[in-house]
């Protein structure tokens, strides 16, 4: 089908508001936040801004009998280029589909829509004082329907894990138009090992299977007290060590975050005011809980932080802690502050590496930055392993894009070589869906008649995973 | 103006990664929810301009004019991205290749003409005076303006008959032992449509030794220029701005409204003169211009008299984009609130939320100005203050309609009209 008459059928269906087909709103949604979509922008068909089950479920049946890809998108902030659409179909802004449906204190869960942003439903949570507490970066723009769909995790996940250990039932629109109820989502139950586990194999399908209508979260208690130190090293080393030996004092922190020489400059030219030290790391610690265990815990890291750190910062000062916090949170993007000509580019930016592994991964980055000669800022999650390089190119340059594109080829396979894995949270989507064979091998092969099962058209956001 | 080689231009949409933060703060986002009306949208079509791959049209200017140049996005884009200077950019050279008489006329010849503009006002005055108006609504001939302009005319406050300057001298002596020599900039909507701040302003400067020249012949600060797409006009009114300041010897060059001080400061000033053989007048004039409350706290730190028989006023105050994005200025005006005796100051859930009035966007998009408003309307209720204030006249102007629309019993003001008020009562208690 052309895409004119696609967008003419589904203005009939929808109407106008919820149709966008204008070639200019089209280029809109040409881009996500990877380096992918930076060099070449790849339009829609059409895109559609559904708000009820009911849409989606029209816009897949006519999809299916008209075998036309269809992609899921929420904010449209990941980094993979997995919520555009790689050759055509119809794009569909989930963002609008944002009701916060039912908040069952009783039962400790929320019920939301796939449009609901992160940060706009912790803050209805905290009035009932729970909290959903996996913590991305994009917090105050990504939606949960796009954390699901990643299997999203960030800052905390090192305590509290990844989306996945929230999501207690999913309602799910098959490539078909068929409606699922997976797992509780019509229960209300904490636990359910009933049936096959389909929940959890859609959480990080990145919309291949099928498209997320409803989400129903198991919240947490909001922790009554936080506090947040600051170590400081000379040596990088130093760091990764640190992590280990508060490990073996029997301390889990809320969040271990990790900032290197480059991202501590990147973050004090965005916000002068949080006056990073200089230094060859920085380790920020968050540990959460009731107030005498955040004390002990916060005493604890100060002492054994403090054996290998030139100085330790600890802090519960509300407005500290959020300086200090926000400068990691906003590490990601200020990165490109340390060139002024430059940007930071999101591409292999998310290797995930056993923990006795940092120092020697982050080592090995900075010879790869230099055999490319390209400026990178290393940060990221240290107590899961997590690591975020951020390369800061010109990409008006051609010559730094090509080097860029080996080096973060290179960042892949490093961590495939050290028994990790080329994504830790930002997921696959197209950039790194390439390594999929080398990560998973006949695994791969299942995972494409898992797929087949689901979608047996091929139409669900294809060319993405796997 | 080249375009592609304006510095935001060439320089900064590279840096733009697609983060998205500039969604979750943008008030126009907030109402809409799609990606045309999302800041990082805005780089991106910017971008597509550059590259050509869209030709400058009415079409594409019609999605970047929907953004209200708070500025909100720019100050929180960790990118470090001037986003609405690359808006500005790009809506003046699309202005360039397509031109419209009407806004020549308004924003080249019009609003760059200060006896034209108080002509204007004054036929205006006429209108609303005589009842034509009314008469117009009730014949339903508003319906005949384009647009949204039907509704949109509403906004419009009563407009007083006489404007500031035909009633303030070009020379005011300090009142007792002069301490600075100030340039006052007087601003179109403070002079036309809030002439009662200019007097305001003049008599607390001078009561507190301040000698005021207001300079009879400034301009436009150039803001309304930039975001209808005019940026050369902008350039020359900045240029003959800078001309007439520098004359003379000022300490300083204040300016009561946060719009003006923002279009004057380094950064705007650099933006449009940077380039150009008048970058060195425009930083010199720059450097001086110093918003009222910013003066008034931080230089003068302003004594008001305590009185014991002040009448007791709960009062909440709105933060201006231009005033708090741009120019971080959020505390001197609150302190000036605190020091006049009776106020009773309670902040809003969220002060810094745009008012949705942002100079013409109020007119040009009035349904979405309207929703942005709804949403401070509702701010401001909770806070049961009876009184207003804030330092911007379109702000001012946008508030009062939402207070007629959402029939409050409240009124805006700016802070030194209760500056004014409080140094006379003391004056009237002592004599």
């Amino acid at each position: 089908m052309d895409s004119v008459s696609i967008r003419k059928d589904l203005l009939n269906m929808l109407g106008e508001q919820k149709v966008l087909t204008e070639e200019l709103d089209l280029m809109y949604y040409s881009y996500d936040s990877s380096f992918l979509t930076q060099l070449k922008p790849l339009d829609p068909w059409a895109v559609v801004l559904p708000d009820s089950t009911a849409d989606i479920q029209a816009i897949m049946k006519y999809a299916y009998e008209n075998q036309i890809d269809v992609i899921p998108r929420g904010a449209g902030t990941g980094e993979t280029g997995g919520s555009v659409a790689l050759n055509g179909g119809i794009v569909l802004d989930l963002s609008n589909f944002n009701e916060i449906v039912e908040i069952d204190q009783k039962n400790m869960q929320v019920i939301v829509r796939p449009g609901v942003v992160h940060a706009e439903l912790n803050k209805r949570l905290a009035e009932y004082n729970l909290f959903f507490p996996p913590d991305p970066g994009s917090s105050l723009m990504c939606t949960v329907g796009g954390m699901v769909a990643n299997n999203a995790s960030g800052l905390r996940a090192v305590k509290y894990g990844c989306t996945e250990q929230y999501i207690l039932g999913l309602e799910i629109v098959l490539p078909n138009g068929d409606l699922i109820y997976t797992g509780g989502m019509k229960a209300r139950t904490l636990k359910n090992v009933s049936g096959l586990n389909l929940t959890k194999l859609m959480v990080g399908s990145e919309g291949v299977l099928g498209v997320i209508t409803q989400i129903r979260l198991r919240c947490w208690p909001k922790p009554k007290a936080r506090g947040i130190a600051m170590a400081v090293f000379d040596s990088l080393d130093d760091a990764p060590a640190t992590v280990l030996e508060i490990y073996q004092a029997g301390i889990m922190p809320s969040g271990m975050e990790i900032l290197d020489s480059s991202a501590i400059s990147a973050v004090n030219m965005f916000k002068p005011e949080i006056n990073l030290p200089e230094a060859e790391a920085i380790l920020l610690f968050e540990v959460d809980g009731n107030p005498p265990s955040v004390e002990y815990e916060g005493n604890v890291i100060k002492e054994v932080a403090g054996r290998r750190a030139r100085n330790v910062e600890w802090s519960t000062e509300p407005q500290r802690m959020a300086q200090l916090w926000e400068g990691r949170s906003v590490t990601a993007t200020a990165a490109a502050r340390v060139r002024s000509d430059g940007t930071r580019v999101f591409a292999g930016e998310d290797i995930s590496v056993p923990l006795s592994k940092v120092a020697d991964t982050l080592r090995a980055i900075r010879k790869l930055a230099d055999k490319y000669d390209i400026k990178v800022v290393n940060y990221g999650h240290i107590g899961d392993g997590n690591v975020h390089t951020a390369p800061v190119i010109n990409t008006s340059i051609p010559e730094e894009v090509e080097q860029v594109k080996k080096l973060v080829h290179e960042i892949h396979l490093l961590a495939i070589e050290l028994n990790g894995s080329t994504t830790g949270e930002h997921g696959v989507g197209a950039v790194r869906r390439p390594y999929a064979e080398i990560e998973h091998g006949l695994a791969v092969e299942y995972m494409k008649k898992v797929k087949q099962a689901f979608d047996d058209k091929g139409i669900m956001n294809p060319n993405k995973l796997f | 103006m080249d375009f592609k080689n304006l510095p935001p231009v060439k320089e900064q949409i590279m840096k733009c990664v697609r983060c998205g933060k500039c969604r979750s703060v943008c008030p126009v986002f907030a109402e809409l929810r799609y990606e045309s009306a999302a800041p990082r949208g805005h780089v991106f079509m910017v971008q597509m301009l550059r590259d050509g791959v869209v030709k400058p049209s009415e079409e594409v200017s019609k999605r970047l004019t929907n953004c209200l140049m708070c500025e909100k996005c720019s100050a929180n884009c960790p990118s470090g991205i001037d986003i609405h200077e690359l808006n500005a950019a790009a809506r003046s050279y699309i202005s360039q290749t397509n031109p419209s008489l009407s806004k020549d006329l308004i924003f080249d010849t019009l609003w760059t003409k200060p006896a034209l503009l108080n002509f204007s006002t004054s036929l205006m005055w006429g209108v609303q005076k005589t009842g034509l108006q009314n008469l117009a609504r009730k014949l339903g001939l508003m319906k005949l303006l384009p647009g949204e302009l039907p509704q949109a005319e509403r906004i419009l406050d009563a407009v007083p008959l006489r404007n500031a300057r035909s009633m303030i001298a070009e020379y005011n002596p300090a009142k007792g032992e002069k301490k600075y020599k100030i340039g006052y900039f007087l601003g179109c909507a403070t002079d036309l449509l809030n002439p009662d701040i200019a007097l305001a302003t003049i008599e607390v400067l001078t009561n507190n030794g301040c000698e005021v020249i207001v300079p009879r012949h400034s301009k436009c600060c150039g803001l309304p220029q930039i975001a209808n797409g005019k940026i050369e006009t902008a350039q020359r009114l900045a240029e003959h701005n800078s001309r007439i300041f520098n004359a003379y010897d000022f300490d300083y060059i204040v300016t009561d409204c946060g719009s003006c001080s923002s279009a004057l400061s380094p950064k705007n000033m650099h933006f449009l003169l940077g380039e150009t053989e008048y970058a060195l007048e425009g930083e010199k004039f720059a450097a001086k211009v110093i918003d009222l409350s910013k003066f008034l706290i931080d230089v003068l730190d302003v004594n008001i008299p305590a009185n014991n028989n002040a009448r007791k006023i709960t009062v909440t105050y709105h933060d201006p984009c231009h005033l708090a994005n741009v120019q971080k200025i959020k505390e001197q005006p609150r302190e000036l609130l605190r020091r006049i005796p009776g106020v009773k100051l309670v902040e809003m859930s969220d002060t810094n939320y745009c008012c949705g009035g942002s100079g013409t966007y109020s007119i040009t998009h009035y349904q979405t100005s309207m929703k942005i408003l709804d949403k401070k309307m509702a701010m401001i209720k909770l806070t049961g203050a009876e009184t207003v204030a804030t330092c911007c006249p379109s702000c001012t102007m946008q508030l009062n309609f939402g207070i007629r629309e959402h029939d409050m019993n409240c009124r805006v003001v700016h802070p030194i009209q209760l500056v004014r008020d409080a140094i006379r009562r003391k004056a009237l208690h002592s004599a």
